[in-house]
């Protein structure tokens, strides 16, 4: 198989959502064949930059979003997807060294103190990786103090907060009080999660509502096109 | 409202449920439950459970021992004693309730539907409107108090004592260090119940709603054991494993309390329903195939002979609508004829549970008059013709005519209930419980949507047309009128 060859196939295993070997893919026939992981190896081996790699993902990813909104693909396709670009990320930044290849920017995201859920924040977290952001993801059920900590070490441009809980809504309001008295000029904040809304995200202060994944995604890359 | 033996609805064979309990029971042995609660952890290990790192892992037999030792008759005593009822584990007999935690009401203006924030006035006014609702037997705190957290539980509490006169749940504890003045404010204990979600999907004991637990178990009040896990994000998409996590997760909670107190007044609570797979992964509370998984799961509590705390009619519409009102049906009399007894949020409730509407109490209230009169007086009807003749009927009474095409897809919905797509044998449950370990052991939600794809292209998710046609209110609007203490 040639260079050219591979990064097609690679492209199309990631719009499978065919992660390895040992994964289903998009059918449910794709178990025992090549998967992205498998791929991107050989593609390594190869000697293919990159950098084709990157944008045969950002192809890839492209393609998987239009097939979403004209709902050929559902939320588990398009998630699927996202993880396999997310874990091929990983290893050509851990094998290469190329440093941050997730030029788009560093996003944290947590579920605040109280709150154990943690579904919306992954789906979020993997669809960003996909997307690719630089993601830091802490967990669920995060204090205060820990999420302070990490804006301060690990620097983000976006900073994205996940409840469920009705309860949890005032832990998120104490977090976004916490982080604007802390003074963070350029960081953006980002709030999600089944009890939150527009006017609650106007109230606490939060740059930006999001109502579901697509609808992160889409503010997100607004404000990054802007800045 | 009875059910009769041949109106009881069995979607599963006990040979098929002893293999859910078995599976349940070896996922509750294996991979176990993760508590990080160092006194409960203590208590459980003193009892005969073991541990791995911070996962507590229950040999069958202790789950054997809570099963035969948990209360099967739960007397629910009311303010006015003529609404007092008892709920036994072996019976059919079923009461209808309020519920939610709803942080909205739905109210009609000259405008149309207008959703505002919930407070304590609301609260007050819906305890009020549901003492003269005929079809409430029982009051679940339907919106909290908007106040600071650490009034909320005193609040509640004072707002049931001066107008609930039907039992009381208040649902949940937000401040264990208020029990004592809660129950000083109720007065007669005997009075009040409560719901706690013990475990997070996937088996994660929650500590604060631990302490809590026990608490409540203690003192020897009655609390419905919850889990509400979605198909697709926090439990296997597979109903098959759905139910055996579900399964496992509130079996943990009856021993829990069967170590904290035996003989604990609990009730078996299983919400299992699925995550909307093809949007945003929203809770999917009344389309068929969570009606059909909420129903499987009072079926197993019923095999064990538990109480059973039964949700049903958490309508996944905004507003109310005649979509809205044909989920309530088909989820009402599912729940019924499967094993239902204390059915919780059956009334008001719109929009998963974000919302609840004075205008949808009294249109439930009529709905579920109907549904009970099908059951007392249909008993020759399969269940699948009395939830079609019910839907049909309701539908009429609100001024609509039901045509051909609503009563196919209402049809179609009703076969969706009553027919499973997955096999229940040792294989399929063998891949489910590996399904639930990698979720557990990734400690992400992930896994459990990825492993969905090919149950979504099989259909295990209803996708059908929504039922649309206006309501004629007039009847409901001039019944909140002339209710007694509303608006004062």
């Amino acid at each position: 198989m040639n260079k050219d060859e591979l990064l097609e196939k690679l492209e199309h295993s990631v719009v499978m959502g065919h992660l390895d070997a040992d994964d289903e893919g998009y059918d449910g026939s794709m178990e025992g064949t090549p998967g992205t992981l498998e791929l991107l190896e050989q593609a390594l081996e190869a000697g293919i930059e990159p950098q084709k790699l990157i944008e045969s993902f950002r192809v890839a990813m492209e393609k998987v979003g239009n097939l979403f909104a004209s709902e050929e693909y559902n939320l588990a396709d398009m998630l699927a997807s996202a993880e396999c670009v997310g874990e091929a990320m990983e290893i050509i930044e851990s094998k290469l060294q190329v440093g941050n290849s997730s030029n788009k920017g560093k996003f944290l995201i947590a579920t605040v103190e109280g709150d154990l859920h943690d579904i919306g924040k992954n789906i979020v977290a993997t669809m960003l990786k996909g997307a690719g952001y630089q993601v830091k993801d802490l967990g669920i059920n995060v204090p205060a103090q820990a999420i302070m900590q990490e804006i301060r070490e690990f620097k983000p441009d976006f900073v994205g907060l996940s409840a469920l809980l009705t309860s949890t809504m005032i832990e998120m309001e104490h977090v976004v009080r916490l982080i604007k008295e802390d003074s963070f000029p350029d960081l953006k904040l980002f709030i999600g999660g089944a009890p939150t809304s527009q006017a609650f995200a106007d109230k606490i202060g939060a740059d930006h509502y999001c109502r579901d994944v697509m609808d992160a995604m889409n503010k997100l890359e607004q404000v990054s096109n802007v800045s | 409202m009875i059910v009769t033996e041949k109106q009881q609805l069995k979607m599963l064979s006990s040979a098929e449920m002893q293999l859910l309990h078995e599976g349940s029971c070896s996922l509750l042995s294996r991979v176990g439950v993760k508590v990080t609660h160092a006194g409960i952890a203590a208590l459980l290990l003193a009892s005969g459970a073991q541990c791995k790192g911070d996962r507590i892992m229950l040999p069958q037999d202790m789950v054997k021992n809570a099963l035969a030792q948990s209360a099967r008759i739960i007397q629910f005593e009311a303010p006015d004693p003529a609404y007092s009822f008892t709920v036994n584990g072996p019976e059919n007999q079923v009461k209808f309730g309020t519920g939610g935690q709803a942080l909205y009401v739905v109210q009609r203006t000259s405008n149309g539907w207008v959703r505002k924030s919930a407070g304590t006035d609301d609260l007050k006014q819906i305890i009020v409107l549901c003492n003269q609702l005929k079809q409430v037997d029982f009051i679940t705190r339907p919106v909290e108090c908007d106040l600071p957290d650490e009034q909320k539980d005193v609040a509640k509490a004072a707002v049931f004592r001066r107008y609930c006169s039907k039992p009381i749940n208040l649902a949940n504890l937000v401040k264990l260090a208020r029990l004592a003045e809660v129950l000083e404010i109720i007065g007669n204990r005997a009075h009040l119940s409560f719901i706690i979600s013990l475990v997070s999907s996937p088996l994660v004991m929650d500590s604060s709603a631990g302490d809590k637990f026990v608490a409540i178990v203690q003192k020897d009040i009655p609390v419905a054991i919850s889990s509400c896990p979605q198909g697709g994000s926090t439990a296997p998409f597979s109903e098959v494993g759905e139910l055996l996590q579900l399964n496992a997760e509130l079996l943990f909670g009856f021993v829990l309390a069967n170590v904290v107190r035996p003989g604990a007044k609990v009730l078996y609570r299983g919400i299992p329903i699925t995550a909307n797979l093809y949007s945003d992964a929203s809770p999917r509370w009344c389309q068929p195939d969570s009606i059909r998984r909420v129903a499987l799961a009072a079926q197993l509590c019923r095999f064990y002979n538990l109480p059973c705390c039964g949700t049903a009619g958490v309508s996944d519409q905004a507003v109310p609508s005649a979509q809205g009102i044909s989920e309530k049906v088909l989820s009402w009399v599912y729940e019924a004829a499967c094993g239902g007894q204390y059915i919780n949020s059956a009334l008001g409730m719109l929009e998963q549970v974000m919302s609840v509407s004075y205008y949808q109490y009294v249109i439930d209230d009529i709905a579920l008059g109907i549904v009970k009169e099908k059951f007392s007086k249909a008993q020759s009807l399969a269940i699948s013709q009395l939830a079609l003749s019910a839907a049909l009927e309701v539908l009429g009474c609100f001024g609509i005519e039901p045509d051909e095409k609503m009563e196919a897809e209402l049809s179609a919905r009703i076969r969706h209930i009553e027919n499973g797509l997955e096999p229940y044998n040792e294989t399929y449950i063998e891949d489910q419980l590996a399904v639930i370990e990698k979720a557990v052991n990734k400690s992400s939600s992930t896994v459990f949507m990825k492993a969905a794809r090919k149950g979504l292209r099989e259909g295990y998710l209803y996708k059908g047309a929504r039922l649309d046609a206006s309501l004629d209110l007039a009847a409901v609007a001039e019944r909140l009128e002339s209710s007694e203490g509303l608006g004062t």
